[in-house]
Parts: structure tokens; C-alpha cells; sequence
């Protein structure tokens, strides 16, 4: 992942490292105790920006209009919302994906590249995390709601019942239980445990009685022995081993919510790697998305640097171009398959009434993302990034609408097309949940430490041993 | 069951015995028919009395021996309760309380099995000729009205009008009280003022009946005595869809009122004027026009097929049924008719006029004596005159037609009366005008100005069943009672007479007809059912007891039916033909509401119209040309206007309508009075329609007004360029196409989903349904190896549904259950999605809701346009549940609450349903209907009487579907096991089948290869829609055949 840069005067730009001509991971001239105080001075401080409670009442207003979303559905029904027949499946189910999709991000900072050794994934790894842990409260919400009867949606479960009725495993919707409910567990104890030094930190440093036990409880007695770094990165490890499969088969087995239908333009072997990728691919926009302002607004430029985004972006750049083929594949395939279905499916998709949707998805997915991210200076334009980041979650959104509505509202008996038309529940409900996700990340990086301060410390040069002497250790000023 | 009821019917006299005691049904009569004031008045002086104190001890001894009766306030609010409850009870409320004290069954009446149904014959009185009906009745409540299969002008078929008249019975908005003077009074009161009245008058001079058509031989032999008590008393019967046309012709034609009577199953050729004989029964005899039609279309080798020529304005299913439909404006219709007598194509006509005109006239003369002409009732009388004047000339009569007596017993012709009527009530000579059961304030004319009219009668009485335009201006409203609830006697299409016989007990004590015009007779508290029994005597032959009790049984009345009457050959009747110019203005009677009197009736307005498919509205509906011209899209509000009259309409597209003709269904656009449904739907026509414009005016003026109308169609949901149809050429250009044809009709064609062709082309490759298609049409997936079921050995699961093993314990056969459905029979007439309605408590769910597509009918007629849209060729295809042995729904429920039987029918198990519509996506005929809201009503309990107890009622968040009627499969097959035998072919009718007037549908066991259902399945027409995808499904389809003339190939 070094991105080389032409020879110039490395006295230019302060952030590129001298060394290797790259942007550095951290800028120069910190140390531990720089790091500790900076990222814990977040969290610990007692002079909470305006800015932040604005945030969180923003956030707390838009949930309400979720609160308030739910209310009106559990009391009249799923009626409220635009779905009916023939698409039964609408916003609810779109969303849920959107949200799933964006999660995958933070796993695959968190595990697959923890696994890689890609130790720039270490300023971006917590904050991704808890975007995916919010991303999946977000999109759990979804399934539970999207049903007729969501006080009984709980028989999704393999649970022992009296009746003796067990879930219907060769459907994909119970897969999905599992596929989300394990993720979401291995998610949170992969993201708690990874906070566990931090929390021993922020309770060493804490002044406040109640922050003090807080955390106290949460580091669990961490005491920074040597077994119990033993034992913690042996614990990371092997959830980021666990996480790993979970990047790939979670939203492989939401793809299959739509490959195992029968229908056309759901009924296709390449939804789970093209699902996955651009699963990674709206993740990284997420990212992207929640990390600009946020060094921004936290001065935190020389924690999170060019050089994440770069690298972000350049991830984006991949992963598009996989969604970018999926795309290409289904037209080829609509064709090469010879079968009307597929045919009109497409033919519908790109000219039928909906076409619109199809052709912003081509424009906002591909189109503008897939041009500009093979320009570096675009790639280090941190507002161009932002822009990009929210056209490409748009278009992640819009490829679930094609494909949801697209492939439902008109299918194989022409007697039965129909239309969709969301309704206003719809949207506050979506955008409630966007209010939620808010709410909770604003939370988040009041009280959490946003940045793993440990994980910081290990990349300071100081830890790498001297030939010449002592490595600095500086133990004690993190206590 | 007959008889009990009659007593039943008999006021309830309260006798008591001792007089200290006082029962509430005394305390009920003592309030009968105080109102207001003097209601409270009275309840206050009953209260002091003793006897009440003891009632109040013993009816609500808590009460009574609290504190607070000696308080005078809480007494008083007491007393208000009581009084309340007092007076609703009975009365109001929608449940009908025994006056008696009652008591669970401690010895069951011997002809009750409760969870049993009872069957009884009885017959639908309607204007064109009773429908003879079979009520299934449960614990004495008529839960289901199909069609009595014992008498011959039904076989058990029904309509869809017929159906829905159970919805009508429970409707929760029917009138419940008698009114006068806007407040509530009595039957008593009414008939004491009404006598009071008559004997005043010289000898009833200004008394006028205002009635529907009156349909009862008994009420019109009770008329008969009226006027021989009072002279001077006029009756006019009339309504806004009259047979006007046809009496006015056969008078001008024979001298006489005859109706015609067609025998279609001697006819080779049918040319139907304007006739929507497969439309419902709105055209007299349609269930034995629609079942000979059916039989002779249907394609038999070496059977020879009719062929039916349509010439009409609205395109209607008997249009798009026959081989050839010419579209004409109905000035048009009248002057082909009428060039089709003289022999010469009409002067003005096109070259495809004059080469159908050609080819027409050869085809009737080449089978002269097999050939018929049918006109319409909404024809005008020269297009009638003309009918009589061909079918002469064809030597039809004797043979394919034959003139009776009316199956009215007084035939008139209405609009002349009703205008000499309106003219002696302006003329102030009306003193008391009684309206017997029609609304003339909402449907007369418009130019009469009957409301007007109506104000200036000093006394106006109305008997109806809602409190409508009508009533709720009438001095006296009396509440109607339904034919369900009453007796009275009507004859069917051949003349045959039915006894209607009462199924339950009015629930709102509602009266008749009889009642009124017995009022005024030597004995005014004689019954209707005394009055029919009279009558019947005449008509009984025989022992009357026996046969009374055989005709009640049987559901007619033996030796009734009309002989062939002698009328000699018709006059040349010199009608003119009605005057044509500028847009022409069609009115018609809406194949779902009639003339308005089912507006109240939601199964029928949700009903998806023949044709357009249009729910819960009217329009004004024109071809494409004519939309262009008048500079107007689909879903546009406009103003219609004729003679200075206007009313804004929404327009709608009819494929095939004839240019320069708007089509305006009447029996829409009611106020507040026409109910909880029926209020505020569509636009009344009847506000344009003037005596000179009954059926059809000219120079009408459409002018386009700003906004649009969203209405709702069935078919196509809210597609956004409906209004020009698809435009988009899929894959290559049809030849003819103009542009416009219809991307779901042409779709359906090429995947297959409808399969027909010509009987020459059956004959040369009778597997034409697998093999090829007919015609120019291009096969994608429809036919051939690509649009048939995979192989067996092609799929990875070679033996998931094995239906063929049989038991070897027991050698039986298994039940495999599967539905064929013969296309060429199907004539898209709706009565089997209202009879499934019925059978299995499917809501009605609202205007709002079926515009976003969620119709809960489990059975819809897709209707599909195929070809130029200007004279396009329509096909039905009744879709419901296809219960695939591989069904892609089964596999994707995540509970499991949608589940194969082994007998092979796909159930819903609605208990276990959480609502996840995975099936609904995955079911490639999208037949499933999802409750999105709480659709069903739980609240009203006049529709609780109605369900049908052995079907569940589905919440909210359910998924439901066509089940087979798995609960009449439960049923038989409970039977034969009572029986120890097998289940046998024809012991399970599912609804659909049971009401459909074609035969249509069979169902049966499929494993049973001598049952009907595996006969047609053996077909090589039959196919299944959607074969490719493997879902293997238990209903396929027979493909049709037409009989086209080759000259006009």
C-alpha cells in the first residue's frame, strides 16, 4: 500500500515521511505521551465542544423521527410503507442491506488487514469498527420491522418451543439470522476487547469518580502485565481470524436473500462477490465519510492522515471496479443466457419507467467514482474524497433499489407489474436511522476512545528497538 | 324451514299473564314508536310504577339495590342507559336480538347440525329475469348464494351480481327504521295514515306507485285488487335501466310486448348488436346464453364450433369473446343494423366495414336457421326492430329464438311513463306518491327534474333498503326488506317461476312491496307470504301443500315455463336509428354496480371491471384517437358535457372503443347516502342523462381540466406511461402496431402465457400449444422446448413431489388435487372472484389501497391486449394459487408457514405467518395477496353474521392465497370417510367453479384418470403458464380456439 511519490524536496510537505517518500501513518514528532494525551483528551476532558452537543441533538432529532416512524408502523402495519404486490420488498429491505454493506468496512480494517499486518489500519480501525457496530444496529433494526407481525418475528430463531416448530432452514431469511446475529456479536466482543488497554488508560486517567469506575469496570483489571498483552494479542488474533470469514459470508449470505429467488435479476450466481465487494466498497465511503470531518473537527490530521485516505480510496478504487464488472457481468449475461426473462429484465432495468434509478446507479457507482479515483491528487483531495464518498453511498444505495425494485415490479406474469412508490414513513423511518446511527457515533467518540491509543504507541518509532541503546519505553507515562 | 319461517315472520304478540310482572319485551312495547320527548316521557312514568322496580330487581338486581336508584341524579343517569339500551335493542345495532327470552338448545331442532350447512332454493328477483339460486345456509345464517343446480336457467351457475347480493343482505347501512319526518316511527303508524289516507280519496285518486320493475306475478296480481279497491290509484314502474328498447320495438314489430329467447346451442352463427350477453345479468338470460355459448365454443374434434360476430360500442368481454368485433358508434350500430335487413353495406362505411358487412351477411345467410341475432338492451329500438326483422329473415325464429310472453308480468315502456308521471306531479293532481324500492331523485333524467318534482307531492313515501336520495327527502321511509328476507315469486329467462322464500328473519323487521300495496287491501296485516300462496295456487298444479312444499324444495315451480308464443312476422317498425354527430355519449349500466343499487356493496366496486380492469370508479372511457383528438391523457380530469349539463369525469382508455364515442358507466358518483362505501365514488352519470339521451346522445363536448384523477386499474399498477401504452419496441417492430399495443399483452403472447389458435390451425397440428404459435408472433420462451416443463431427469431433484405412488397398505389412490382451466370458455364475466369473496372472507380493502396494487382478490381474470390497440384482440385468463409441486414460495418462508400437503395443495398456515413476503417475491404469478394493513373488519357485526365459519378471518401482517378451497376438499373428503369409500370426481366444486356460468373450471384429482380434471389435463391443449421455470404448477390452462371466417382472415 506505499504510495510513491515523486522525488521532491521532502521539506515541501511535513507529512511525508523523508525515508520512504510516502505519506507517514503518523506525522512526525510524536510520542507516547502525545499520542495518550491526545486521544485520551477527547474522551477526558471536561470542556465538551459546543459543536459536539449540536452534533448529538441533530442526531437525537433525526432518530426521533425513527421513534416516531416505528410507532405509527407497529400500531397500523407495514402497510404505511410503499411495498405491496408485486414489490413486496421495498425501503425495509434496501436499507438493511445498505446498513450491512456499510459495516463491512470496519471488519475488514479490524480483521483482514490486522491479519495482513497493515499497520496504517491502526488510527482507522476503532472508529471503523463502531461505524460497522452502529451500521449493524441500523440494519437489524430493518428485518425485525420489515415483517407483517414483528412481535413474532422471533421465530426466525431456532428456539425450543412447545409447539415443536422449528425455523425453515432452506430459507435464505433464516440464514440470515445467523449470518447478522453472529456478526454482530463477533463484531462487538472484536471491537470491545480491542478497547480493553485504552479503557485501562482512560482509567488511569481519568479524575472524574464516575469515569474513573466506568472505565474501571470496562478494562476489565487491565493492568498492561506482559501475559495480559500476551493474552490480548493472541485474543485479536483469533477474532480476526473469526471476523475474517464473516467479511465474505455475511453479505454472501444476504446476497443470497436475492440469488436464491427465482426471480430474474436476483437469480444469479455472481450477487456474492460482487455483494461483498460492494459491501467494501460503500464501507470505505462510510469510512471516508465519518473520518474527514472528524479530523477535522478534532484536529486529529496527524493521526488520520493523507496517507488513510489515500489508501482508502484506493481500496474503493478496487472494490468498484469488482462492483463495476458485477454490473457488466449481469448485462453480458442478460444476453449471453439467451433467456427472454433475463433479457426483458435488463431491458426493463435500463428502459423501463424505473431506468432512472438504473442509470444514477451507473453515473454515482461508477461513472464519477471509477474515472477520478485513479488520480492521486483527487485521492489526497480530502473535500473531493468527502464529495466522492457520499456519491458512492448514494450509489451503493441505488444499486439495492435496482436491484430490489427493479427486478420485482415487473416480472414474469406481465398482468401482475405493478410500481413502487415510497411513501413518507419510508423515508423517515431510512433517514431515522441515519438520526440513530448519528446519535450513537456522536456518543461514541465522546466516550470511547476514537483513536486505539495502544495500537498508536506500538507505530511511534520509539518502540522499535535502537541498535545504539534502550528502546524508549514509556510505560510509565501512560499510566 | 320454509314454513318455520313464515310463522317467525308473524308479529310477536306479548301476552302476559300476570300483570304485576312486567318483562322488557313489554317495556320495548309500551316505547314502540315514541320518539324524542315523549319517549323519555314514558320511560320516566314506567319508571315509577311498581311493576318496573320489580323488572329493574330482577333484570339488574346490582343496580337496583344500590344506593344510587334512591338518588335522584344517578337514577336518572341510570335511566338514560337504560332507555338507551332499551330502544337500541332490536332495533339498532346490527344484530337482531330475540324480543323472546332465549336458551341454548337443550334439544338440537331436528334439522340443525351445527358446523353443518343447510341448502335451500330460492331465486334472485332482478329486473332481466330471476336467477334461481341455492343459499347455503349456516345455523339459519345465508352465508353463500350460488346458483341452484336443479334448475335448468342456472345448472348451479351464478353471476357475479348475484353473488355479492349477500353483502347487500348484511350491509351494514341499510336502512333500520321507518322514518317519518326524520324521526323514527313504525310500520303501524304508517300503514294507519296510509289507509286513513286512501279512504279519504275517490277511490285512490291521487295515490301513485312509483315501482321498480315489478318482477313478482304476486305483486302484480295484488296491484290488480288495489286497483279494483281504488280505481283511480296509478302505478308507474320504472328505472334508470329499462327494457325500453325492446318493448317499444316488439310493440311497434308484433303489436304486442314478447320477449325474445334465444337457444343458442342450435346457432352456428351469433351476431350479437350491441349485446353483452356474456357480460352479466344485465342481459336477460345470461346464464343460459353464457353456458350454450361456452358449450358450443368449446373445441371437440369433429364438433362443430360457432362463431359469434360482435358489433358494438363499448368494448365489452362478449366482444373480445368473438371471432370478429366491429367497433361502431352507437348511431353507427343502428344504421348497420338496419343496412344488414336491406342487404347493402350502410352508406359512409369504411373499406373494413364494408368487407366485414360482406363477409357477415354471407356467413348469417350461408347458415340461415343456425344462425342468430341478438341485440342489446341498451340498444336503441330500430337496432331491436332490426333483430327481429334478420332473425325472420334467417329463419331463426322457432329454432334459434323463440318470442314468449315477458318474464315481467307488467311490461311497459318506463321512460314515457315516468315522464306523463312527473307531469301529473308538477301538475300537483300526485297527493301521496309511494316509490316501491327504486331512487328516482338520483337516477331519473336529468331534464325531468324529479327531485323538484318530488317536493311538490304533499305525501312521498319510500320503501327501499338504505335511506338514499330518495328517502331521506320522502315523508315516510320504510325500511325494505332484502329478497333474502322476504317472500315473493319471479320468474326466470324461460318463464319459469321460483318462490322466494325467506333464508332469516328480516334483521331490521324490514317490509315489502307486498307489504305496502296489502295495506290498502280488505285484510291489511295480511303476509306476503299468504299474498305468494294465493297467487301460487293459480300456478301449482296439483295438491297444493305437496307442491308448494316441492317448489320451495326444487326452487321452481313445475309447468311455469313460457311456451313458444305465435307473433306472426314482425312489421317493419320504421324506428329511426338515434341521431349521431360530433362525440357521442354512450351511457351503460356499470357491469359491477348495475345501475347504482350495489353501490354499497364493496365487493363490487373493488371488483376489477370487465375489460378495463377499472376499481372503485368510473370514467369516461374512449379509444387512443379520441383522447389525442380531444388533447387529453389517461388519468386527466375533464369536464363532460351534453346539452348544457356537465360533470367532471376522469378519462381512461378503452382498448378497441370506436372513435368519437365516450362510454360513461352509470350508477356512480352517490352522496353520503349511499353508505359507508358507496358515498363519494366516481362521477354520476345520471346528471348528463336526459330523456332524450337515455342510451346514446351526440355533440358531446370533453374539455380537459387541470389536474388528474389517479384512478385505479387492476391491471397494471400505476404504470407512468400507460396513458400511450408501451411505446418501446422490445426486439423488433410489429408490423401494424401504430405504435400502440400493449407491452404486457404483447409480453404475454411471447412468454407463452396465453397460447390459441384458429380452428384450422388446430386441425392441421392439433399440439399447436406445445409446438408453435399461430400467427405472426415471434416465440421468446412461449413455445416450443424452451417454454415447456424441463424433464424430470433435468432437475437436481428428480423425485422431490412423487404425487403418483400410490398407498400399498391400502391400495388407494392418492389424492393429487389440480385445476384445468379452459381458456376458450372463459368469457371474463367475474363471478367467480365475487363467489370467492364469499367463500373465503376475503376483505374488501378500499380505494386507496388497490390504487398501490394490494387487492386481496385470490383470483383475478387477466386481461391481456394483443395487437393494435385500436382494434386489438383481448384475451382472459383467470388467475389464482397454482399450487406448484416445486413452489417457489415453500422454500423461502423462514418459518414454514407456507407448506406442501401431501395430497399436493400449497397451504398457508396463517398462524404461523410472520409476514415476510419472501413468497410473495419468489411466486413468479404473484398470486399471493399480503394484509398490509388490518384489512379484515372485526367491528361490524352485521359482517360477522356473514363469514363463513370454516374459513379463518386473516389479520394484519398475514400472507393469504387461493387455497383450493381446501376447506370443501376437508369436507368432502370427511364425507367419504364417513361413507368409507373414496373421495369421488365432482364431490369437491371449488367456489370458482361452482359459480363460473361457462364451466370453465374443473377441478379434481389428478391421479384419478377417469376424473373430468384429468381428462382435460390429458389435452394436448393444455399447458401450464410459465413452464420453463420448473414450478410444476397444479393448475394449467387449455388452450383456446377461435372459429374465425376465413373471408375476413
Amino acid at each position: 500500500m506505499a504510495t510513491k511519490v515523486p522525488l521532491q524536496d521532502p521539506n515541501l510537505d511535513p507529512m511525508i515521511d523523508p525515508r520512504t517518500g510516502e505519506y507517514a501513518v503518523i506525522a512526525p514528532g510524536h510520542n507516547f505521551k502525545s499520542v495518550t494525551q491526545k486521544i485520551a483528551g477527547i474522551v477526558l476532558t471536561s470542556n465538551t465542544p459546543l459543536g459536539w452537543f449540536f452534533g448529538l441533538i441533530v442526531g437525537a432529532t433525526v432518530a426521533t423521527g425513527l421513534v416516531i416512524g416505528l410507532t405509527w408502523l407497529f400500531l397500523k402495519g407495514v402497510g404505511i410503507w410503499g411495498v405491496t404486490i408485486p414489490g413486496a420488498w421495498g425501503f425495509a429491505i434496501i436499507n438493511f442491506v445498505w446498513w450491512i454493506g456499510i459495516g463491512h468496512a470496519g471488519t475488514l480494517i479490524s480483521a483482514i488487514l490486522l491479519l495482513f499486518k497493515q499497520t496504517w489500519r491502526n488510527s482507522i480501525n476503532r472508529f471503523a469498527e463502531a461505524m460497522t457496530i452502529f451500521a449493524v444496529v441500523c440494519a437489524g433494526t430493518f428485518p425485525l420491522i420489515h415483517v407483517g407481525r414483528p412481535w413474532l418475528a422471533y421465530w426466525l430463531f431456532p428456539y425450543p418451543n412447545t409447539m415443536n416448530v422449528w425455523p425453515q432452514f432452506r430459507s435464505p431469511l433464516a440464514w440470515d439470522v445467523f449470518a447478522v446475529s453472529t456478526y454482530a456479536t463477533i463484531s462487538i466482543v472484536f471491537w470491545y476487547v480491542g478497547m480493553i488497554p485504552d479503557f485501562g488508560t482512560l482509567r488511569d486517567r481519568a479524575t472524574m469518580p464516575l469515569a474513573k469506575t466506568a472505565y474501571g469496570i470496562l478494562s476489565l483489571g487491565w493492568r498492561g502485565s506482559t501475559r495480559h498483552w500476551m493474552r490480548y494479542e493472541t485474543a485479536s488474533l483469533l477474532l480476526a481470524g473469526l471476523s475474517t470469514p464473516l467479511v465474505l459470508s455475511v453479505h454472501t449470505v444476504i446476497s443470497f436473500d436475492f440469488a436464491v429467488a427465482s426471480l430474474a435479476g436476483w437469480h444469479t450466481t455472481i450477487f456474492p462477490p460482487y455483494f461483498v465487494a460492494g459491501a467494501i466498497y460503500s464501507g470505505f465511503a462510510m469510512v471516508l465519510t465519518l473520518a474527514i470531518p472528524i479530523r477535522k473537527f478534532y484536529n486529529l490530521d496527524d493521526l488520520v492522515t493523507l496517507r488513510h485516505l489515500d489508501n482508502m480510496a484506493k481500496v474503493m478504487l478496487g472494490t468498484g471496479g469488482i462492483v463495476a464488472y458485477g454490473y457488466g457481468m449481469e448485462v453480458f449475461m442478460s444476453w449471453y443466457s439467451a433467456s427472454h426473462w433475463e433479457f426483458f429484465m435488463m431491458w426493463n432495468r435500463m428502459f423501463g419507467p424505473m431506468g432512472w434509478a438504473y442509470w444514477m446507479l451507473i453515473l454515482t457507482n461508477i461513472a464519477i467514482p471509477l474515472t477520478s479515483l485513479w488520480s492521486r491528487k483527487l485521492r489526497v483531495n480530502v473535500a473531493y474524497l468527502f464529495v466522492l464518498s457520499l456519491i458512492v453511498n448514494t450509489g451503493m444505495w441505488f444499486e439495492r433499489f435496482v436491484i430490489v425494485v427493479t427486478s420485482l415490479y415487473r416480472d414474469y406474469l406481465p398482468s401482475s407489474w405493478g410500481t413502487y412508490r415510497a411513501t413518507f414513513w419510508d423515508y423517515i423511518i431510512y433517514i431515522g436511522t441515519m438520526g440513530l446511527f448519528t446519535f450513537l457515533f456522536f456518543l461514541f467518540v465522546r466516550f470511547l476512545p476514537m483513536i486505539p491509543m495502544s495500537e498508536i504507541r506500538m507505530m511511534l518509532p520509539q518502540t522499535k528497538v535502537d541498535r545504539g541503546g534502550e528502546a524508549e519505553h514509556a510505560i510509565e507515562e501512560t499510566v | 324451514m320454509a314454513e318455520m319461517k313464515s310463522e317467525a315472520t308473524q308479529p310477536v304478540v306479548v301476552t302476559q299473564i300476570a300483570k304485576a310482572k312486567l318483562t322488557l319485551a313489554e317495556v320495548q312495547a309500551k316505547l314502540t314508536g315514541k320518539t324524542g320527548r315523549r319517549f323519555w316521557k314514558n320511560l320516566d312514568e314506567l319508571a315509577e310504577t311498581e311493576e318496573f322496580h320489580e323488572l329493574m330487581r330482577e333484570e339488574f338486581p346490582r343496580q337496583a339495590g344500590a344506593n344510587e336508584w334512591v338518588d335522584a341524579v344517578s337514577r336518572r343517569g341510570f335511566l338514560k342507559v337504560m332507555g338507551a339500551s332499551l330502544a337500541l335493542a332490536g332495533l339498532a345495532g346490527c344484530t337482531k336480538q330475540p324480543d323472546e327470552p332465549i336458551f341454548p338448545y337443550v334439544k338440537q331442532p331436528e334439522d340443525l347440525v351445527l358446523g353443518k350447512p343447510m341448502y335451500f332454493a330460492t331465486a334472485f328477483p332482478f329486473p332481466t329475469g330471476a336467477v334461481p339460486v341455492l343459499v347455503k345456509s349456516d345455523a339459519f345464517r345465508p352465508i353463500k348464494v350460488d346458483g341452484n343446480p336443479e334448475h335448468p336457467m342456472s345448472l348451479g351457475k351464478s353471476d357475479a351480481l348475484t353473488q355479492a347480493t349477500l353483502l347487500d343482505l348484511y350491509d351494514p347501512d341499510r336502512s333500520q327504521h321507518v322514518v317519518y319526518r326524520g324521526e323514527n316511527s313504525t310500520w303501524e303508524a304508517f300503514q294507519q295514515a296510509f289507509t286513513a289516507a286512501a279512504k279519504q280519496t275517490l277511490g285512490g285518486q291521487g295515490i301513485y306507485f312509483l315501482s321498480e320493475t315489478i318482477t313478482s306475478p304476486t305483486l302484480a296480481e295484488q296491484w290488480k285488487q288495489v286497483q279494483a279497491a281504488y280505481p283511480q290509484a296509478k302505478l308507474v314502474q320504472w328505472e334508470p335501466v329499462n327494457r325500453d328498447s325492446a318493448r317499444a320495438a316488439s310493440k311497434a314489430a308484433f303489436g304486442s310486448y314478447v320477449d325474445a329467447q334465444y337457444k343458442l346451442d342450435e346457432a352456428d352463427v351469433i351476431l350479437s348488436l350491441d349485446a353483452d350477453f356474456l357480460g352479466g345479468i344485465a342481459h336477460p338470460g345470461f346464464l343460459p346464453l353464457a353456458a350454450a355459448y361456452a358449450e358450443r365454443h368449446r373445441y371437440e374434434e369433429g364438433k362443430p364450433m360457432n362463431r359469434l360476430y360482435v358489433v358494438e360500442s363499448m368494448p365489452t368481454v362478449t366482444g373480445f369473446k368473438a371471432e370478429h368485433r366491429l367497433a361502431l358508434k352507437p348511431s353507427e350500430i343502428a344504421a348497420f343494423a338496419q343496412a344488414l335487413v336491406a342487404g347493402t353495406a350502410p352508406a359512409g362505411a369504411t373499406d373494413e366495414q364494408k368487407k366485414y358487412f360482406a363477409a357477415l351477411s354471407a356467413d348469417l345467410k350461408k347458415s340461415a336457421g343456425k344462425a342468430v341475432v341478438i341485440p342489446g338492451e341498451q340498444a336503441s329500438p330500430a337496432v331491436h326492430a332490426a333483430a327481429y326483422a334478420l332473425n325472420e329473415a334467417l329463419g331463426a325464429v322457432g329454432k334459434t329464438v323463440v318470442y314468449t310472453d315477458t318474464v315481467v308480468p307488467m311490461p311497459s315502456e318506463q321512460l314515457a311513463d315516468l315522464k306523463s308521471l312527473v307531469a301529473e306531479m308538477n301538475a300537483g293532481k300526485v297527493q301521496w306518491l309511494v316509490v316501491l324500492g327504486n331512487n328516482p331523485n338520483y337516477s331519473a333524467p336529468a331534464d325531468l327534474e324529479f327531485p323538484t318534482a318530488f317536493a311538490k307531492v304533499p305525501v312521498t313515501v319510500h320503501l327501499g333498503t338504505h335511506v338514499d336520495e330518495t328517502g331521506s327527502v320522502a315523508t315516510w321511509h320504510i325500511n325494505k326488506a332484502h329478497y333474502l328476507e322476504s317472500w315473493t315469486d319471479a320468474r326466470a329467462y324461460d318463464g319459469t317461476i321460483s318462490i322466494v322464500q325467506p333464508m332469516i328473519d328480516p334483521l331490521y323487521g324490514g317490509k315489502q312491496a307486498h307489504d305496502v300495496l296489502q295495506t290498502l287491501l280488505a285484510n291489511p296485516q295480511g303476509s306476503a307470504y299468504e299474498a305468494v300462496q294465493a297467487t301460487a295456487r293459480g300456478y301449482i298444479q296439483g295438491d297444493f301443500a305437496a307442491g308448494w312444499r316441492k317448489a320451495l324444495h326444487d326452487g321452481w315451480v313445475e309447468g311455469t315455463t313460457f311456451a313458444p308464443k305465435s307473433v306472426g312476422a314482425p312489421k317493419a317498425a320504421g324506428l329511426a336509428a338515434p341521431a349521431g354527430g360530433g362525440i357521442e355519449i354512450s351511457f351503460r349500466p356499470d357491469p359491477s354496480l348495475y345501475d347504482g343499487r350495489f353501490a354499497n356493496v364493496g365487493w363490487l366496486q373493488e371488483l376489477p371491471k370487465q375489460v378495463t380492469n377499472l376499481s372503485w370508479d368510473n370514467a369516461a372511457l374512449m379509444s387512443l384517437n379520441t383522447m389525442a383528438k380531444l388533447g387529453v391523457e389517461e388519468n386527466d380530469k375533464a369536464e363532460l358535457e351534453l346539452t348544457g349539463r356537465k360533470v367532471v369525469v376522469p378519462v381512461l382508455v378503452a382498448p378497441g372503443h370506436p372513435d368519437d364515442v365516450i362510454t360513461v358507466h352509470l350508477g356512480f358518483g352517490r352522496g353520503a347516502e349511499a353508505g359507508r362505501v358507496g358515498a363519494g365514488v366516481g362521477f354520476n352519470a345520471y346528471t348528463l342523462r336526459t330523456t332524450t339521451a337515455v342510451l346514446s346522445g351526440a355533440d358531446a363536448k370533453l374539455t380537459k381540466l387541470s389536474g388528474t384523477y389517479d384512478l385505479c386499474v387492476t391491471k397494471v399498477h400505476n404504470i407512468e406511461h400507460r396513458g400511450a401504452f408501451a411505446q418501446h419496441d422490445l426486439n423488433q417492430p410489429l408490423s401494424d402496431a401504430n405504435g400502440t399495443y400493449s407491452l404486457a399483452g404483447h409480453e404475454a403472447m411471447e412468454r407463452g402465457i396465453i397460447r390459441y389458435a384458429t380452428l384450422e390451425e388446430v386441425k392441421k397440428n392439433p399440439d399447436f400449444a406445445h409446438e408453435g404459435a399461430s400467427g405472426s408472433l415471434v416465440n421468446k420462451v412461449g413455445y416450443g422446448v424452451e417454454g415447456e416443463t424441463p424433464k424430470k431427469d433435468e432437475s437436481f431433484f428428480p423425485d422431490a413431489w412423487n404425487y403418483e405412488k400410490t398407498d400399498p397398505s391400502s391400495l388407494k389412490i392418492q389424492n393429487a388435487w389440480g385445476m384445468a382451466i379452459d381458456l376458450n370458455s372463459c368469457i371474463g364475466c367475474n363471478a367467480c372472484i365475487v363467489s370467492c369473496y364469499a367463500e373465503n372472507n376475503i376483505p374488501v380493502v378500499g380505494r386507496e389501497q388497490v390504487k398501490v396494487g394490494r387487492n386481496m382478490q385470490w383470483l383475478r381474470i387477466d386481461t391481456y391486449f394483443e395487437g393494435d390497440l385500436h382494434a386489438p384482440r383481448a384475451h382472459f385468463q383467470p388467475m389464482a394459487c397454482q399450487h406448484c409441486e416445486n413452489a417457489g414460495c415453500e422454500q423461502v418462508c423462514p418459518v414454514g408457514a407456507t407448506v406442501h400437503t401431501p395430497e399436493g395443495i400449497n397451504t398457508m398456515v396463517y398462524n404461523r405467518c410472520v409476514g415476510t413476503r419472501y413468497c410473495s417475491n419468489n411466486c413468479p404469478y404473484k398470486v399471493r395477496r399480503f394484509n398490509f394493513l388490518l384489512y379484515s373488519d372485526y367491528e361490524t357485526e352485521s359482517l360477522k353474521f356473514m363469514r363463513n365459519p370454516d374459513v379463518s378471518v386473516r389479520s394484519r401482517g398475514v400472507m393469504e392465497k387461493c387455497s383450493y378451497c381446501v376447506q370443501r376438499v376437508e369436507a368432502a373428503k370427511i364425507q367419504a370417510d364417513k361413507e368409507n369409500r373414496e373421495v369421488r370426481d365432482g364431490d369437491v366444486v371449488t367456489a370458482c367453479q361452482q359459480a363460473c356460468p361457462t364451466s370453465a373450471i374443473t377441478f379434481g384429482n389428478i391421479n384419478d384418470k377417469a376424473s373430468k380434471v384429468a381428462k382435460r389435463k390429458a389435452e394436448e391443449r393444455d399447458y401450464p403458464v410459465l413452464a420453463d421455470l420448473n414450478f410444476r404448477p397444479r393448475t394449467t390452462y387449455t388452450a383456446g380456439v377461435i372459429n374465425p371466417n376465413p373471408e375476413l382472415a
